[in-house]
């Protein structure tokens, strides 16, 4: 063939306009000549991407070590669900502390509320 | 320029205008044909299904224009791709070869997109709109063609020596009927009315000269010879450039894409 080693390309493309660049998948060619043609016929043939990137595998910087991307520690503070987690908690002991002191917390609920106020009208 | 409808053409324009429609469609559909056998079998995967999308193109070409044939004398696109004998194809001489070997079927396509993309430039500026509409999308895709097969090109002739002995085989045998693209087709009528921009021959001058510096790089036969500003071929093109004479490979292609249309013709897709 062509005498060069193939080499791996990583494609990623573009829906429509506005839209990211999404992981479209990978492909094998010589050259980055040849990978352009063929990211075209494999992720553009269909008229699929308004835009392709095609980069060489070798020119990424894969980092997959634990320690640095699953650290042993608690991490929930970290993130915005586990910001959200810990106040739902909090409201709801603050709740059945406050519950437990007016006797009826329910009323505290519109939709209960409102329901109940119309089963006392029919 | 006016922009004549087809009505509106002499009857020799129309009949010659019918020609350069036939002339074209077949050699884009068996072109299209003869390399969709490279799918399965191609040098890599991913060549595979580029040359596979690059022979379906061919193909849609070829659609457009029966077409275009079909709107300006009446009939049925179908009836006119499948519906006719072997020897009542137009294409040229250069598509009655079989696919033979990777070198081979680069070399043919190579000569066929670069002769092509002259003719579609006498042809993008025509006086009969529909064709020059017809051509600008068949240009847009072409452009991508021929920047594929340059490539391939390039690689095969500097790609050590056997590569490069297949292409220049396949480049000696091919070239004579190679010259069968840009003829074959009655072009005055269609100069006079400004359905075609100049002559075929001042096409396939324009087609030799960008070849020329193309050829001179990669070092590939090249068989012609300067005669004023005119390159003139070593040896002249063969007769009967668009049939009706056919190659038993043609017949045997022929025998497999019109297969399932000879089956039932008159079944409704």
């Amino acid at each position: 063939m062509t005498g060069q080693p193939m080499q791996v390309f990583e494609v990623f493309r573009r829906e429509r306009e506005g839209g990211p660049m999404q992981h479209a998948g990978n492909l094998l060619a010589p050259d980055p000549e040849l990978a352009a043609h063929y990211a075209r016929e494999l992720y553009g043939r269909r008229q699929e991407s308004v835009r392709l990137w095609i980069v060489p595998r070798a020119a990424i910087r894969d980092l997959d070590d634990p320690d640095l991307l699953q650290p042993p520690f608690d991490r929930s503070f970290k993130k915005p669900a586990g910001y959200s987690t810990e106040i739902k908690r909090k409201l709801a002991e603050a709740r059945a502390r406050a519950g437990g002191e007016a006797g009826d917390d329910e009323d505290d609920d519109p939709v209960v509320a409102s329901g109940r106020k119309g089963v006392e009208q029919g | 320029m006016t922009t004549p409808t087809a009505e509106q053409l002499d009857r020799k324009t129309r009949a010659a205008l019918a020609e350069l429609l036939l002339a074209m469609a077949d050699d884009e559909f068996v072109l299209g044909f003869w390399d969709s056998e490279w799918t399965g079998i191609a040098p890599v995967l991913e060549e595979d299904v580029a040359f596979a999308s690059l022979a379906q193109d061919e193909i849609g070409h070829a659609q457009a224009l029966y077409r275009l044939l079909t709107d300006l004398q009446g009939g049925d696109p179908d009836r006119v791709a499948f519906g006719r004998r072997s020897e009542e194809y137009r294409h040229a001489r250069l598509l009655d070869h079989p696919r033979t070997d990777w070198a081979f079927s680069v070399a043919r396509r190579f000569l066929y997109d670069t002769a092509d993309a002259a003719r579609l430039d006498a042809l993008v500026a025509s006086a009969f709109r529909p064709l020059a509409e017809v051509v600008a999308k068949m240009r847009r895709e072409e452009t991508y063609h021929l920047l594929h097969m340059h490539a391939w090109m390039e690689r095969l002739a500097n790609g050590g020596d056997e590569p490069r002995s297949r292409l220049v085989h396949a480049l000696d045998h091919l070239w004579p009927d190679a010259l069968c693209v840009l003829s074959g087709v009655d072009d005055g009528p269609l100069v006079a009315a400004g359905v075609l921009a100049e002559p075929l021959a001042a096409v396939e001058q324009r087609w030799l000269g960008g070849l020329a510096p193309v050829f001179g790089r990669l070092g590939l036969p090249f068989p012609f010879r300067r005669d004023d500003d005119r390159l003139e071929p070593r040896t002249a093109p063969p007769a009967g450039c668009r049939g009706p004479e056919r190659s038993d490979d043609f017949r045997w292609l022929w025998e497999q894409f019109t297969m399932v249309y000879r089956s039932d013709p008159e079944a409704i897709w």
